[in-house]
């Protein structure tokens, strides 16, 4: 590996800042900065960028608070599908409280609730193809779209982002779905 | 207005890959640079060093390649035990055929060490077990997973999952302990002679 350096800009504010936080954590500023631009040059090699990163940061973050958990996807569809069949009533009524908590917690900790929730979702649930959030004013048109959900996944999401969006303070106003596909308009 | 601007040193691979980087998303590398230190120092702000949200943020990506999601862990239990309770041997072969597959996703990545992957990634992924460890020698391998939040159906099928795993990496289970909120799974070598 290349030990020669080269020159580059930075603003010096940011200079400024930069010493401090490095200072702040006992580092020196050459490593700090070597040591960001590194990371940054890794993410970016596997595709994505540190910005994007940070958002997935939020989403994890929020995730272990929130009690989240993986699982295979095949085994989730089969748990779904099984537990839909034994007690559909129940197992709503228990994604939509998961959808409550879930909505509560990001409405105290984003400013923009409705778009940490797209987040959540697109990071979370990579099972759904397309994620898309328009808010109008006191409106907010949601569509999720998927090539490989199921009916009964379908449905309990649907019952999920209900519960979120009413404890951000929503009511549903229009309510579509058939399998892999779900429309929702919300009203504050 | 007119920022003043500063010069620093950095090493110069960095920053030929990073002046490589800038051009092909039409940036300046001052700007590159900038935004990345931003970055960096927010994060520090916010008591998260870049690392860590690298590292996180990876969590994520592989979950996905490894075809897993994201849910509420008590979800997945209350599913768990219905499942269980109504069509348990149904239950426990799909989450055997899940280890199966997940194993034969690094078996025949032509990884160097696809055992230590699937370690890696099942300790990711594992984040709400409080205890889990993973020991293997030549000859044997050995998973200890507590959790007091797994019920015994929880517990069951994640096992038949590890078992799955376990014989697509070559290994035949040769002792289990499972009961509500531990797993206990020892298992050896196809090909080697079990000695009780």
């Amino acid at each position: 590996m290349s030990k020669s350096k080269k020159l580059v800009y930075v603003s010096e504010d940011l200079i400024r800042e930069a010493m401090e936080t490095a200072r702040s954590e006992g580092k020196s500023l050459g490593a700090f900065v070597e040591e960001s631009l590194e990371l940054a040059l890794s993410a970016k090699e596997m595709g994505y960028s540190l910005k994007e990163a940070s958002k997935l940061l939020e989403v994890v973050h929020a995730n272990k608070i929130l009690g989240g958990a993986f699982v295979p996807l095949e085994v989730f569809n089969h748990l779904i599908r099984a537990a839909y069949r034994f007690g559909r009533g129940k197992l709503k009524e228990r994604w939509y409280e998961s959808g409550v908590l879930h909505g509560k917690y990001l409405k105290e900790k984003f400013e923009n609730p409705i778009e940490a929730f797209k987040a959540f979702l697109e990071a979370a649930r990579w099972d759904l193809s397309e994620v898309e959030v328009r808010e109008e004013g006191d409106i907010v048109k949601l569509r999720c779209f998927s090539t490989i959900l199921t009916k009964e996944g379908t449905e309990t999401l649907l019952r999920y982002v209900e519960g979120a969006l009413h404890s951000m303070g929503y009511k549903t106003v229009k309510s579509e779905h058939i399998k892999g596909m779900i429309i929702l308009e919300f009203k504050r | 207005m007119k920022v003043k601007r500063k010069t620093l040193f950095a090493r110069e691979d960095l920053a030929n890959r990073l002046s490589v980087i800038a051009k092909q998303h039409g940036y300046s590398l001052y700007n590159l640079v900038n935004e990345i230190l931003e970055l960096a120092i927010q994060a520090e702000d916010a008591g998260i060093n870049l690392r860590k949200i690298f590292e996180e943020s990876l969590i994520l990506k592989n979950a996905k390649k490894d075809g897993f999601i994201l849910g509420l862990e008590t979800l997945w239990y209350e599913m768990a035990e219905l499942a269980y309770e109504k069509a348990g041997e149904e239950a426990i072969k799909r989450w055997f055929e899940a280890g199966v597959w997940l194993a034969k996703r690094y078996v025949t990545a032509g990884m160097e060490s696809p055992f230590e992957a699937f370690k890696r990634s099942l300790e990711a992924y594992t984040w709400n077990v409080p205890e889990l460890t993973i020991e293997e020698d030549e000859r044997t391998v050995s998973i200890r997973m507590i959790s007091p939040r797994f019920s015994e159906s929880y517990a069951l099928l994640y096992s038949a999952f590890l078992e799955g795993a376990l014989e697509t990496f070559g290994y035949e289970v040769s002792g289990k302990e499972v009961s509500t909120g531990m797993i206990r799974l020892k298992a050896v070598g196809k090909e080697v002679d079990v000695e009780e």
